[in-house]
Order: C-alpha cells, then structure tokens, then sequence
C-alpha cells in the first residue's frame, strides 16, 4: 500500500466526508471520530510520504496508470518542496478538529455533520492542491477548497459571516477563473496540462516561451493566485471573512488557505514556468518585490490600527503574504529567499494556527473579542496565553521559534540578491509586530481585572469583581491544540537545520531534474 | 461612483491585456495548432494520443467520456465533490433546523392564490401533464447516463435531468409532494452513495494492486475479456455514482433555495 500514499493521503478525508454524509446525519457522536481518524490516517501518509521522499528522491504517481506517453493521464508527484507542507496541512488540521469538539457550528449543533464534511473536504482540497502535478487539477482542488471555505465561513451564526463569505466568493470566484484562464492559455498554446511538460516545452523552445500567449498565461495564472492568497491590493476579502467566520472554521482557513495558494504561485514558479527563465527577467522579480513591500508595509499598518483581536490577526496574514511572496521573487543566485518562502509557508501555518487557536479559546471562553477584553487573561488562563505568547514572539521573530529563521533565511536572501527595500521592509514589519504583541501582553499582563467595565461580553462567572480572577483554563480540547501548536512553533524553529535542508536538496533536484527535461 | 469608475478601469486592463494575446493565439479550428498536434518539434500532443488510441485503449467510442471519466478520471472525482460541496454548503448556510414550528412568516401560503375555479384548471392540466411527462423525463435521463458512451451525456447530463424530473413534480403540485418521494434524508443519503460509487470504483484496483483510477485492474471482479472493457464498465459505474450525486444535489438546491432552506410552503 505504502505505494500509494501521494493519493491516501487525500482519500482518506474524502472517504470520511462520505461516511459522515452516509452515518453522520441521524447520530452525530459518529462525526469526531471519523474526523479524527481520517486525519490521523492522512497525517500518517504525508509523514510516510516525507520519509520516502527523504530516502527515495521525488516520487511520482500516475493516475489510473497512464505513464505512457507522459502526459496523457495526472500526475501526482511530491517532492522535497510539498511533503513537508503535507504534513503541516495534517497537523493543523487535526488540531483545528479538535479544537472543534462539541461547538463545531456554533449555534447550529444541528449542522455538526454538514461541519465536518465541509471540513474534511476542505483538507481533500488542500491536499490535492499541494501534491498535483497537473496544471488543471489545481484548479479543480482550489474549487474544492474555495467552495469549503465559503460554507465554512458562512456556517456561522451571525449575519455579518455571511456578508463576508459572499465578499470571498465574489473575489475567490474571481481568482479561480483568472487561474482557469492562464492555464487555458497555456493549453491553446502548449497542448499539455502537465507541468513538467509546460516546463520542458517552454526550456526548449525559446521564442515560444517568450510569446505574448505565454506572457499573458503568467500573468492571469500569477494575478489570479494572489487574489486567492490575499496579496495586497486583492486582500479585501480576508479580514472579514476569517475574523467573522466560527473559531473552528477561522483555526483551518486562516493557517492553511493562503499558505496554500503561496505554494501554487512557488510551483508554478519553480516547475511550469522554471526559475531561470524568472531569473533572466530580473524586472518582473523587481516589480513584484515593489509589490510584496507595499503589501508588508500596508498590512502591518492596518494592523496596528485594528481594535479586535482576530482582526489584528488577519492583518498580520496580509503582512505575512508579502513576506513569502517577495521572499520568491527576490531572484538571489543561491535561492536562499525561495527556500526561506517554503520554510516560512510551514513556519506561517504553524504559528498562525497556534495564535488563531488561541484566539478562538480567549474569544470561547473568556468572550474576548477587543483587545481590551483580554485584560488579566494571563491570570485566568495561564496555560493558553502562554501559548499565544509563543505564536506572537514568532510572528515577532523572536529566537528560538520558527519565525525567527524564516525572517533570517529571507534576509539573508534579499541581501545577497541587493534588495534593501525589502530588508528595510522586513525589518519595520518585525518591529511593528513586536509593538502589537507587547501592546497585548501589557494588557494581558498588567491590565485591570475583567471587572464590570466590559460586561456586554461575558455573561458567564464574573461574579466576584473585585476579587482576584481564578484560574479557568479553557477546556482541555482547546488548551491541548494550542500547546501542541506552540511548542511545534518551538520545535520547527530549533530543528530548522533539517528542515532547511531538506528543502533546498529539492529546491535544487528540482531546478535540475525540470530542466533536463523527462 | 468611485468604485463603478476602478471597476471599470479594471474591467478594461483585463480585457486590453486578453485582446493582446489573442493576437497569438493559433487559427481557430486548425488541425496543426498545439492543442491540436502537439508543439511543433515536439513530442505530440495528449489530444493526439488520445484521438487515435482512445477506442483501443478503453472500448468507448465517445472519447469524451473516455477523457473525462478515464484519463481524467482524477479530475471528475473532484468535480463531483465540487457538486457535493456546493450542496452541503447550501444546506449549511440555508437550511432552518431550529423552529420548525414557528410559522413562517415572509410566506403567504401559494396555494391560497390558486384557489379560484381557473387555478384548479390550471392545476389539473398542469398537474395531469407533469404526471406523465416526469416518467418519460427519468427513462430518457437513464438512456442519457447509460449511453454517454456512444454520444454526448452521462453521468452529469443524465443526473440533471433527473434531479429536474423532481423539481418538476414540486413545480407542478407542490414541494411537499417531491419530498414525500425524496425526503431530506434520502437525497443527502444518495449524494453520498455517488460519491461513494465514483470513489469506490476508483478506489478498488488498489485493492488488486494498481494505481487509483486504473478501472483496468477490475477485469478479473467484472469477468470481461479484456482491460479495455472492464474499463468501459468502470467509467459506466462512475458515470452512475456522478449521476446520483448531481441528481440529488439539484433537487437538494431548488428546495432550500426556492423555501429559504425551511423546506415548508414555498412553490
């Protein structure tokens, strides 16, 4: 079986999807086990996948059996550069599902089953977009995906997820179908959906890869993913859509959704359109750098303007998407702002995971929706604001967390590729953050006791105002995901070394193996 | 008004920047463009191979469907679950569990209107039309699934019409009458049951040891000569898993959309 662990991988949600939609209706206590179990399945095969591809090289699985001639069928093929987001793709979602215990739709308990289907196909499509090697299928998995994300967001109870679900589906929709055009373009003028194709065509036939077809191809397929990924000035969905959204849905989307469409543009990047043909056109890098470093400076500015919490949080994601879509146009000679990209897609994941798990814990349990209302969070729920600490300092870019090395591997690229604009970027951002989560801390930390200044919000068990706050961590479903996302934001920075490498002997197979063609 | 005038400029870009590369593009039904043939100097195209050996590889003489259910098989599972998403999404954000006996009230009651001597004329030449239209509706949807090998149809074609069989029946007398023969429960029960078909049939041969997809492998469990007609059957069994699944989801569709998800009143 171990044969066929690029596609388990995915199968194994959508085989609980169905089961859920066969057994889940009538009696839902059958949801969270096979959530649970499906993900534990899926995040078994990604770590088998990861394995093998550390011993074995890339691996490449044919659809329906069709290896020759190459291209005819789909390609599956993970290599160096999306096993390990395969794996960061599982982890958070497991830890997004049981975070989800007992309040899955929030008002709807009746809709726990729709939830989770929702939920478990979200992850097929994530899955699927991350390991194809097939131009269109991408596009048939970000339609999954896009599709799970509205219902997602607009489960909820409130009339505002909805208005925001409908804002993403206008500009999702939007996306998609720019996507869908470039790669109809690539077909009218290729004849080949599969990516190594396009690429090996593209290598060997130099006027034709620098036709106005082609061109245009890039620029839809480019354009079309970074308003999926809420590149700065197609970003205008995001903050409402995940801050509205249930805590459940927020705790998958906002880590994994944007990442994902990051690794779409570093693929198509690396293996369709080739990174020497990128790096011969050192103006584009240049004008997208420009870009990336609007988009840093106006998602940390929007940030420290933000009054709620999980809308702070948002803006940071749009800061955060500058980062790695810079970090992949930087264009360095030894690729170091590309493999801090990747390395910042999982670092990103987890600590935004971490920080929106335990935001949704603050807002649950402690009806924190300001940044107000967190005041004395730290002596009511110590354990869990440590772990928001944790994802803060590495949003900040505190060593040893994980944030600290991606800044470090994306610096150290922009230097070498002369970007200062980007250091400079970089840098302001890294201070910015650091004025938002001490802001918080100071709060959290120092601030008043919840006493009645703000009792719009809780109506649970703040009796005693002027007492001392007691303790009440929230319940072990949150408080364990949100440690567990913590100290994997720890254990990611410590063992970057790996990591690190691992991706760059695949950034760099990859680069040789595209470019000698089959 | 300022942002009709950025749409519009946007609008414009976009279009400009597709009219510049239609310049480009190879003549419009030209047998040597790249879609076509292949790149000139290369390897020939997937569509070419497709062409001359589709009927020797698969037995179906449609190759679209061959493409789409065998080829790309891969692809059509995800677009059934695209369908299956959109219903459950719908069912998610519509559905009114809650209250069920509270009275509705946005609704005035339909069939209050059509309570006049000309309104019960209408329903009964409407209503008697419906009755045996709706049978020959579902055999010609059959005929469209089961015969997507030889011409256009399938699983898609054919299970929208049998989901719009259903919507007739509620059109012509009333929602309540479609959903006592296909209840909430049946129909999210069948889309399942598509999907589960598709995925199923697609999932067995790595039972036998083959890849996902690879119908071929099911030669021994179907009893046919050769791979090539166990692999016509196995893109018939998922051609019949997609048409459960649209048919349910577009009858699930029409009766939250058209009874704001309370499935009460309504058309």
């Amino acid at each position: 079986m171990s044969d066929h662990l690029p596609v388990l991988v995915l199968l194994a949600p959508l085989f609980g999807a169905i089961t859920l939609g066969l057994f889940g209706m009538k009696d839902h206590r059958v949801c969270l086990p096979v959530v649970l179990s499906a993900l534990v399945v899926s995040l078994c095969c990604a770590i088998g996948i990861v394995l093998k591809v550390h011993s074995g090289g890339t691996l490449d699985y044919f659809v329906a059996g069709w290896k020759e001639p190459f291209g005819i069928g789909i390609l599956l093929r993970a290599d160096a550069i999306n096993s390990p987001i395969l794996v960061v793709i599982a982890t958070v979602a497991l830890l997004a599902a049981v975070f989800t215990v007992r309040h899955a739709g929030e008002r709807d308990s009746e809709k726990t089953p729709h939830f989770y289907i929702l939920f478990l196909l979200l992850c097929v499509g994530l899955f699927g977009i991350t390991i194809t090697g097939d131009a269109f299928n991408v596009f048939v998995l970000i339609e999954v995906t896009a599709l799970t994300s509205y219902g997602l967001i607009a489960i909820g109870s409130s009339k505002r997820c909805k208005v925001a679900a409908f804002h993403y589906l206008v500009m999702g929709t939007v996306g998609a179908s720019f996507y869908l055009i470039g790669v109809g373009y690539l077909y009218l003028k290729l004849g080949s959906l599969n990516m190594q194709d396009i690429h090996t065509i593209l290598a060997s036939n130099e006027t034709l890869a620098d036709s106005r077809a082609i061109r245009t191809a890039f620029v839809f397929i480019l354009v079309g993913i970074w308003t999926k990924m809420a590149f700065f000035p197609l970003h205008g969905w995001l903050p409402n859509a995940y801050s509205y959204s249930p805590s459940g849905s927020a705790a998958i989307l906002a880590p994994l959704v944007t990442k994902v469409s990051v690794y779409v543009m570093v693929r198509m990047m690396v293996s369709v359109f080739g990174l020497d043909r990128l790096e011969a056109n050192v103006e584009w890098g240049h004008f997208v750098v420009w870009l990336a470093v609007i988009a840093i400076v106006a998602g940390s500015t929007m940030a420290l303007a933000q009054r709620e919490i999980k809308k702070m949080l948002c803006c940071l994601i749009i800061a955060e998407v500058g980062y790695m879509v810079g970090g992949a146009w930087l264009g360095d000679p030894q690729r170091w702002g590309l493999t801090g990209t990747v390395y910042h897609i999982l670092a990103d994941a987890l600590m935004t995971s971490c920080l929106f798990l335990a935001a949704g814990a603050f807002a649950k349990w402690h009806g924190a929706i300001k940044l107000e209302d967190l005041s004395g969070i730290f002596c009511k729920m110590p354990l869990a604001s440590a772990g928001f600490v944790v994802g803060g300092l590495a949003i900040i870019g505190v060593p040893p967390t994980c944030g600290f090395y991606s800044k470090f591997y994306l610096i150290r690229g922009a230097i070498e590729a002369g970007q200062w604009v980007y250091v400079a970027a970089l840098l302001a951002s890294s201070l910015v953050n650091a004025v938002l989560f001490f802001r918080i801390f100071e709060i959290a930390y120092f601030g008043k006791n919840p006493v009645e200044s703000h009792g719009h919000g809780d109506d649970h068990g703040h009796g005693h105002d002027s007492e001392p706050v007691v303790r009440r961590e929230p319940p072990l479903q949150a408080l364990v995901p949100v440690l567990v996302a913590a100290a994997l934001v720890i254990l990611l920075g410590l063992f970057n070394g790996p990591v690190v490498e691992f991706i760059r002997t695949g950034l760099i197979e990859t680069a040789a193996v595209v470019s000698t063609g089959r | 008004m300022k942002a009709k005038i950025f749409a519009s400029i946007a609008v414009a870009i976009t279009g400009a920047v597709l009219l510049y590369a239609v310049t480009d593009f190879p003549n419009f039904g030209d047998p040597r463009s790249p879609a076509n043939a292949g790149v000139e100097g290369g390897s020939p195209s997937a569509s070419l191979y497709y062409i001359e050996n589709t009927y020797r590889d698969t037995k179906v003489p449609n190759l679209v469907t061959a493409i789409l259910a065998d080829y790309r098989g891969y692809d059509t599972l995800f677009e059934t679950v695209v369908i299956f998403t959109a219903g459950m999404a719908i069912f998610a954000i519509l559905r009114v569990l809650r209250n069920e006996n509270a009275p509705s009230a946005p609704s005035p009651d339909p069939e209050a209107s059509n309570r006049t001597i000309d309104g019960d004329h209408h329903r009964i030449i409407v209503g008697i039309t419906c009755r045996i239209a709706v049978p020959l509706v579902q055999i010609f949807a059959l005929y469209v699934v089961a015969h997507g090998h030889h011409s256009p149809g399938g699983g898609f074609q054919g299970g929208v019409m049998l989901g719009a069989s259903f919507i007739l029946i509620a059109l012509s007398g009333s929602l309540r009458d479609a959903l006592a023969r296909f209840s909430e429960a049946s129909y999210i029960r069948l889309a399942s049951i598509g999907i589960l078909i598709y995925a199923g049939v697609a999932f067995l041969p790595l039972v036998f040891g083959r890849n996902f997809v690879d119908y071929g492998a099911l030669k021994g469990l179907l009893g046919t000569d050769g791979e090539e007609m166990a692999r016509s059957h196995g893109i018939f069994g998922v051609e019949l898993g997609v048409a459960f699944t649209v048919m349910s989801i577009m009858f699930a569709i029409f009766a939250n959309l058209s009874t704001r998800g309370r499935l009460k009143g309504g058309l």
